[in-house]
């Protein structure tokens, strides 16, 4: 199956373990204690982010750890911020022009 | 942290809605969206003109034009989901998201609602890519203004 980074943190738990390991690299234990939920879920859980590209799986030692890849969820918020900024022109764009658009129909007695 | 959290609970979902009241009827607002007279007019984005090629409004048909700014010409291509005259228009920009605008009329004005979802991560790559270009030829415009009306 393809993942994307939207599958990545399209649930909770995956926002929240990627808010755990954002600050410092934690092994899969540690990660995996800080739940309710099982411990297969959570190596589920960790499984997708892997393969979303957001999580990398280090060893370090016996141990293995999980480091957080957040550069592409700056892709998805500069995405963010360009789309509003352009739909808010738009917007700007579309009022203008019926605003001008009614003025003249009125000056030529048309509805439209 | 904070900054963080909001980032993944603002900005990184799927979807992003941007909403704004209009002062004209719900029909004249409708009319806008689904004629390539009036698209060519507003679509924009400022300092771009926008080039209807091919236009069928109706499920299935496609918008085909072109955003030209100043350092670059953006082709397009929009295919009508769904129109739900004068209440609904549902569109795929194709290769990278979706989107479904609706018009709600509330004493002859019109609150207009764009709701964007992505659907690949190939299209988010382009739609950063595409909105990038947009916003650094908006900067050399407005620096060109800038520019010009400092000589005048």
């Amino acid at each position: 199956m393809r993942r994307d980074v939207f599958q990545g943190i399209a649930d909770p738990t995956r926002r929240e373990i990627l808010g755990m390991i954002a600050r410092q690299s934690l092994n899969v234990n540690s990660v995996a204690e800080k739940f309710e939920v099982s411990r297969t879920a959570i190596y589920k859980h960790l499984k997708i982010l892997e393969e979303c590209g957001l999580v990398k799986m280090q060893q370090e030692g016996r141990e293995r750890y999980c480091v957080a890849k957040l550069d592409r969820l700056k892709d998805v918020s500069e995405w963010a911020d360009e789309y509003r900024k352009i739909w808010a022109e738009r917007l700007d764009n579309l009022e203008n022009y019926l605003a001008e658009l009614q003025t003249k129909n009125k000056k030529d007695g048309s509805i439209k | 942290m904070a900054a963080l959290n909001e980032t993944m609970s603002e900005k990184t979902d799927r979807e992003i809605i941007i909403t704004r009241v209009i002062d004209a009827p719900r029909e004249l607002v409708f009319e806008a969206w689904s004629d390539p007279k009036h698209l060519d007019k507003w679509w924009g984005p400022n300092g771009f003109t926008t080039t209807t090629h091919a236009f069928e409004f109706k499920v299935g048909g496609a918008w085909q034009f072109t955003m030209s700014g100043p350092y670059g010409d953006f082709p397009n291509t929009i295919v009508y989901d769904e129109i739900v005259a004068p209440e609904r228009i549902a569109y795929t920009n194709v290769g990278a998201f979706t989107s479904v605008a609706t018009f709600v009329e509330q004493d002859g004005k019109t609150t207009v609602k764009m709701h964007a979802t992505f659907y690949s991560p190939e299209g988010l790559k382009e739609a950063v890519e595409h909105y990038k270009a947009i916003e650094g030829g908006k900067q050399t415009l407005e620096r060109l203004d800038a520019y010009v009306s400092k000589k005048n």
